[in-house]
């Protein structure tokens, strides 16, 4: 299986490389990127094959792409892909707009191939556990979610994470898809409503897009969640940040700190403690999944549609920012 | 300075133990029946009698520690008898509720001090004193989480009494309100939900809120009635622009039990962890309330601050009903 990586703009991009690398019988053709610069720079580091075009790449017949563009700039890739038989694993969110995540989702449905959304998550051995004992009925019904998905402010990747035209708003756009997919997943249900409050306290000089958020939500089976997907961790926090929740359910209460299995190191290089994360590599897993799908002619364990479910939530919230109101989920 | 206390449950029990710990004397108690009264008063050397009129001519205090929707009549009465008043927490339970009784004491020119004893918490306290002194900057999101089993009384469990206790929403969440409000200043509107809205049947109990702050904070409360008994926690986590302080009390726990079960007996001997401090918090603020109605020194919080604190909690309470926003101003000016 040959997969080729289109675009460098997500940093996910460069640690894809590796985990394509240590996978039996799959070939990183690969990469393009419309910075050339950037592009040109990276293969050589990752010693990956550079096309001077994404045309260019999915000329030479690759069996999947991973699209790692900016939010806004993933529509022409898959569409482009799609129209070549090529199967897609796009990073998330999939896209910025109603109009976008449909239409990606839709070329994908027309032209046969499979839509995958990159939501880790889903491949979380701590998440799959959880889930497994969810559905096993341990836990009976579940009530509601108190989540966190936490970061640092991520331009120390890439700057266009806080542009609000490439990345579709701030953190409220980086950190609500991840959230709701899961609870998605976990309720077998969909977001109705939305409420969101956002502030930009975080970072206020450096920045246009809200740092600091709030959310809200209800599902269709009466279950409702709140999401902090504040951007509140200091840079000098022991890791990056990290993606929590308390489930109630009518056994009690399950809390869940999906990047908790870490070492605590103390360097005299740091001065400082970092948090070393030894679980296991979601990432692989995923593209893993990514792969067999295609193999077994089977739809991905999440799709399109999931991707473009989380994006109707996003926006969701931040209709909700505008208007002060509860918002129910517009639905494309 | 002499004290009254109404109510001998758990609350009217801790706070006699903080006013032994002062030059104050408790010389009497109310409770629903003088009965009830009688092993507390007994112990403090205090009379019981049949209801707060009775005790009102005997005292120059009167610490209300009273079911909630019992408070503004003896509010009422006790300032119109130029009494100071103490209250647990909630003031009252409404908002009309507790303006009538923030007026009734300003009217009557006594002192309302409400006990929202979280604020004496050393932990809540040290970390309010970071921030005033600039550690974390300007906060921005602020998370308090507070969590425990479904509230039991052996009889009558007015806790669980929607109308007399507010519920999740309310009773236990308050606390957080309240601290939110210390930290980050007025809340402009309240957006909450809770698992008993949808069904009102289920074994557990959970409330969520996400609280807006005329600052430009924003606040996200938690309450838990859906953890195994005997668990209870805390959690908070303030995020400025400079900086976070972060708060667990199971992780901070200087103890923890890890015992083996007892000899000939199956049960385990389950140990919470514990945190101990050289003074109980319940004292510290009772402490703090008799030296500001003996010596009017400073304290800590004022009756608006108890007024605002039932403010949030109805519109908790009426926003999980509607699940649309409800703003404060809207129940003042209801």
């Amino acid at each position: 299986m040959k997969i080729g990586i289109l675009s460098f703009a997500h940093h996910h991009g460069e640690a894809y490389i590796s985990n394509l690398r240590r996978m039996e019988n799959v070939e990183l053709l690969g990469v393009a990127d419309e910075d050339s610069a950037r592009g040109t720079a990276l293969a050589k580091q990752y010693e990956a094959h550079y096309f001077p075009s994404y045309e260019a790449l999915l000329d030479a017949g690759p069996d999947g792409v991973i699209i790692c563009t900016e939010n806004n700039r993933h529509r022409p890739l898959v569409e482009m892909s799609a129209s070549r038989g090529v199967h897609v694993l796009c990073e998330k969110p999939i896209a910025t707009t109603y109009e976008d995540a449909k239409a990606i989702v839709d070329v994908c449905k027309n032209a046969g191939v499979i839509l995958m959304t990159a939501f880790p998550m889903r491949f979380s051995a701590p998440l799959i556990e959880v889930k497994a004992r969810l559905d096993n009925g341990d836990f009976g019904d579940v009530y509601c979610f108190n989540a966190t998905n936490q970061g640092e402010l991520p331009t120390k990747h890439r700057t266009w994470f806080v542009d609000p035209e490439f990345a579709g708003g701030g953190a409220i756009m980086d950190h609500t898809v991840h959230l709701v997919d899961i609870m998605r997943w976990f309720t077998g249900s969909e977001v109705e409503t939305m409420y969101a409050r956002s502030n930009r306290i975080f970072h206020a000089e450096e920045v246009e897009v809200e740092t600091g958020a709030l959310e809200m939500m209800t599902f269709k089976n009466k279950a409702f969640a709140t999401i902090d997907a504040s951007w509140c961790r200091p840079q000098y926090w022991p890791t990056w940040g990290g993606l929590t929740f308390e489930m109630v359910t009518q056994r009690g209460v399950v809390f869940v700190d999906a990047f908790r299995q870490n070492l605590n190191i103390y360097s005299h290089d740091a001065q400082r403690a970092n948090w070393s994360y030894w679980g296991s590599d979601m990432n692989h897993t995923m593209i893993a999944e990514f792969i067999l799908a295609f193999r077994e002619n089977r739809p991905p364990k999440v799709t399109g549609d999931d991707g473009l479910r989380a994006v109707e939530a996003t926006l969701a919230a931040y209709a909700s920012l505008k208007s002060g109101r509860t918002e129910v989920v517009a639905r494309t | 300075m002499k004290v009254g206390i109404v109510g001998v449950g758990f609350m009217g029990t801790t706070h006699v133990a903080g006013w032994a710990e002062t030059p104050a004397q408790v010389v009497g108690f109310v409770a629903e029946t003088q009965l009830e009264a009688e092993a507390l008063a007994k112990q403090y050397g205090a009379k019981t009698y049949p209801n707060l009129s009775a005790m009102l001519p005997d005292v120059d205090v009167v610490d209300i520690c009273s079911p909630t929707h019992l408070h503004l009549e003896m509010i009422q009465e006790a300032a119109a008898a130029g009494k100071h008043v103490i209250c647990e927490k909630p003031l009252a339970r409404t908002t009309a509720e507790a303006y009538q009784a923030v007026q009734a004491c300003k009217k009557a020119g006594v002192q309302l001090l409400v006990a929202h004893v979280v604020r004496f918490f050393p932990e809540y306290a040290l970390a309010r004193n970071a921030i005033i002194n600039g550690q974390i900057g300007k906060p921005a999101v602020l998370r308090l989480h507070r969590g425990s089993y479904r509230p039991k009384k052996p009889a009558g469990n007015w806790f669980l009494d929607e109308a007399k206790s507010g519920g999740i929403l309310m009773d236990l969440m308050i606390h957080d309100y309240d601290y939110a409000r210390w930290i980050a200043g007025d809340v402009l509107s309240v957006s909450a939900q809770r698992v008993t809205e949808a069904h009102p049947n289920a074994p557990v109990d959970y409330g969520l809120a996400i609280l807006t702050h005329t600052s430009g904070a924003i606040s996200h409360i938690a309450g838990s009635w859906a953890y195994p008994p005997p668990t209870f926690i805390t959690r908070f986590e303030l995020a400025g622009d400079r900086g976070l302080i972060e708060f667990d009390s199971q992780a901070s726990a200087p103890i923890h039990n890890l015992i083996l079960k007892s000899g000939g007996n199956d049960a385990p001997d389950v140990g919470l962890p514990s945190s101990p401090v050289s003074e109980n918090p319940y004292t510290t603020q009772i402490k703090e309330f008799y030296a500001a109605l003996a010596d009017g020194k400073p304290v800590r919080l004022n009756s608006d601050d108890g007024l605002a604190a039932v403010q949030i909690s109805e519109a908790a309470i009426q926003s999980a009903q509607s699940g649309q926003p409800v703003t404060l101003r809207s129940l003042m000016e209801a």
